[in-house]
């Protein structure tokens, strides 16, 4: 083994420390430090993974008290296949931004990519900690640099929205608190599998409760409706880049920590019904609303809920299957919603409003970048051969499997209707005429870069959905496994 | 009609979740009631004096049994103090003079200046003395804030280096980390300690507690001077 888990928490804090005094000798490393970060991080993900897929889930013991008196960070195949994607995504960001911030001065430089970093850090951290209250902490990290990248341009709107968003994140913060308090009081322990061995001993109103705050306050971070008005505005008003950064890390962290209270903590019965509900309520809700949208930014945040709401009422199926496409849309949101955030942005760069009209004929003027967020859209509605396609399939099959053709039938609706309003961009981009003399920005080489690499993914899982089913099928298969993950963590030592 | 009912609500669910709570009974010692259950809290009381050699547990909770926790509190203050200074950042250029009504009168200013270093040295007793006594660093540093806070209502002119700031900052949070990663390779688990333990009630005792307690009590002076210094005073240092 490479390295450890905790690496992924202490690396960036460590530096997130030091960027200020090695930015004081050389400015230009606020840029660079953040990306060496990432990138040692991604290598130390993927090593990490592909010992987990070998030799069992990792155990990371801290401050030498082994589980439950101390904290512990899990690493297995569910958990170490989010944080690679995460971390993934998290230097990919990096490098579109890595120019796009080049003409902003070193202070406000300087903030940006700390908070970035630590936005990262923070979804990471929720996903890889073994303790409830230690996940509140991360939730907090991720939150307060998202209200501030929320808030970054400073303009009237920006700051409404990140208003928004830190009272909607609070009073999560809040909720959080108390249903952490509720399981402390009853069951003495803060250790995730430790609270789920002893969960059937808990007052089964109080789990109620409980669990409905934990819902309520995730539900918030996850986008769910109606708890997402916040989601957006933040996506609209944010960097374009930090709308990406939400939709392929923030939002994944948040519906891990549903589902990891919903399938291993808690064994309330009905609570994959209640997934479903509001899984499809979000998913029909949204959608309706993307069709409304008249700014490309809020139409794309709608359609990325919309997404959540699938991922949702896949894991409410409650089968082996179900994980599996539920990771599959998640694995594909993660990589097609930057894409189309990263695109785009550029598409109206230079319009004030940024309306789904000011794409008008925007294929002639810069038809690679209109070309990657066409690739996007198809992909991201699940025409075949791209991406989307398997992960929707998959969906279905897994549904067809449990029965449940109502939730099919809907979901071919929503999904014509996902398809009208992309289609209608991509129309407006290739057939319309320019209304406005708005020139087209030019993306700079990283931002090509980072959008052919993604796009080449999307091409890549489309032909060869095999390459990653391997792994998804591994990690559907360690949420399963509740007692393995129990006994894998009371029984761990230091190593 | 519509308020009304929003408020109905409201009440509805405020009285089952307050009367849940009123069902818990925190405070009380034993407030877990189902026997069969051994709360972790009997494990702290037991290994903070028998293994750490620490007398306030509340220290070795924060510090050594849920240090993780702690290094991410710390990192919220820090995070927080960065959020502020960029979205007050634009108005810096703009905004002049801190905005005073009447200057302090010849009291207060004597006053604050004598009570400055006592402020201070409390402060730094508080934190220092960590495990031994009731505080630490959060309010050492936060008693040392106030300090700060006094010199700057009583002199208009008063400033606090940012970079200074910035630094001492960036120090704490390294010497908090440093130690957490020299845990990590002397006994293999982050924040583990790794240094004698000494005997109870001794300044110098209980490990890597006290290095970290008065990291965090300098990390959080510095933090909250900041923040206190940018609001109040949002021209600051121009960067570049």
């Amino acid at each position: 083994m490479v390295g450890t888990p905790v690496l992924f928490i202490a690396i960036p804090l460590l530096a997130a420390f030091l960027i200020p005094l090695i930015g004081m000798v050389w400015k230009e490393s606020v840029r660079i430090i953040p990306g060496l970060v990432l990138a040692y991080l991604l290598v130390l993900a993927i090593n990490l993974l592909s010992y987990v897929t070998v030799n069992g889930p990792i155990v990371e013991v801290i401050a030498g008290w082994a589980p439950p008196i101390g904290i512990n960070l899990v690493f297995n195949a569910f958990s170490g296949f989010l944080v690679t994607i995460m971390v993934f995504m998290g230097l990919l960001v990096w490098l579109y931004s890595y120019r796009f911030k080049s003409n902003v001065e070193y202070e406000a430089a300087r903030k940006y990519f700390l908070l970035l970093m630590m936005l990262v850090t923070g979804s990471v951290g929720i996903v890889l900690t073994g303790d409830i209250f230690n996940m509140f902490v991360f939730i907090e990290i991720t939150g307060i640099s998202g209200y501030a990248l929320t808030a970054f341009y400073t303009g009237r709107d920006s700051a409404e929205a990140s208003f928004k968003y830190l009272m909607m994140g609070s009073i999560a913060s809040v909720l959080l608190l108390l249903a952490i308090m509720i399981i402390y009081s009853q069951l003495g322990t803060l250790n995730m599998a430790d609270v789920a061995s002893k969960m059937h001993l808990m007052d089964p109103k109080l789990k109620a409760v409980s669990f409905i705050l934990f819902v309520i306050a995730l539900g918030i971070e996850a986008e769910v409706f109606p708890l997402n008005g916040w989601a957006p505005d933040a996506y609209a008003e944010a960097p374009g880049p930090v709308g990406a950064a939400f939709a392929g890390i923030v939002v994944k962290a948040a519906v891990y920590a549903l589902i990891r209270y919903t399938y291993t903590i808690f064994d309330l019965s009905g609570a994959f019904n209640l997934l479903i509900i509001i899984g499809l309520i979000t998913l029909v809700v949204a959608e309706v609303a993307a069709i409304r949208q008249e700014k490309l930014k809020r139409m794309l945040a709608y359609s990325s809920i919309g997404q959540m709401g699938l991922v949702l009422v896949s894991f409410g199926i409650g089968t082996k299957e179900g994980v599996f496409a539920a990771l599959f849309i998640m694995l594909n949101h993660a990589i097609i919603k930057p894409l189309l955030f990263f695109s785009g942005s550029y598409l109206v760069y230079h319009s004030k409003k940024k309306m789904i009209s000011d794409v008008d004929g925007m294929g002639k003027l810069a038809p690679l970048t209109s070309i990657l967020f066409t690739l996007g859209a198809f992909a991201i509605v699940g025409l075949p051969p791209f991406a989307g396609f398997w992960s929707k399939l998959s969906f279905l099959m897994a549904a067809a499997d449990s029965n449940m053709l109502l939730i099919i039938g809907l979901i071919l609706t929503v999904s014509v209707v996902e398809l009208v309003y992309y289609m209608r961009v991509v129309n407006r981009i290739f057939f319309f005429k320019r209304a406005t003399h708005l020139l087209a920005r030019r993306p700079t080489f990283n931002a090509y870069v980072v959008m052919i690499v993604l796009g080449l993914m999307i091409l890549g899982i489309g032909f060869y959905p095999d390459s990653v089913s391997n792994y998804l099928h591994h990690a559907a298969n360690s949420l399963f496994d509740k007692s393995q993950y129990i006994h894998s963590v009371l029984t761990a030592t230091i190593q | 009609m519509k308020k009304i009912l929003v408020l109905l609500l409201l009440a509805v669910v405020g009285f089952y979740v307050a009367e849940t709570f009123f069902d818990i009974g925190f405070g009380n010692s034993h407030f877990v009631k189902n026997e069969a259950i051994k709360p972790v809290k009997d494990i702290y009381l037991q290994q903070t004096v028998q293994e750490l050699k620490v007398s306030n547990t509340v220290t070795s909770i924060v510090v050594n049994f849920r240090g993780f926790d702690t290094l991410g509190e710390v990192t919220v203050l820090f995070l927080s103090v960065t959020a502020l200074g960029s979205i007050l950042y634009k108005k810096r250029h703009h905004v002049g003079e801190r905005s005073v009504l009447f200057s302090a009168s010849s009291i207060v200013t004597s006053g604050s200046k004598l009570l400055f270093p006592a402020i201070v040295l409390l402060g730094a007793y508080v934190f220092i003395h960590g495990h031994l006594s009731p505080g630490g660093g959060f309010q050492g540093g936060v008693i040392i804030a106030t300090g700060f806070l006094l010199m700057l209502l009583a002199y208009e002119n008063y400033s606090v280096s940012h970079n200074g700031l910035s630094i001492v900052e960036s120090l704490a949070g390294i010497t908090f980390a440093g130690v957490g990663l020299l845990g990590f390779m002397n006994g293999g688990t982050f924040l583990q300690n790794f240094l004698p333990t000494g005997v109870l009630n001794d300044l110098f005792s209980g490990g890597v507690i006290p290095i970290i307690y008065i990291a965090v009590g300098f990390k959080v002076a510095a933090e909250l001077t900041g923040v206190i210094y940018t609001v109040l005073n949002e021209k600051g240092e121009q960067n570049g």
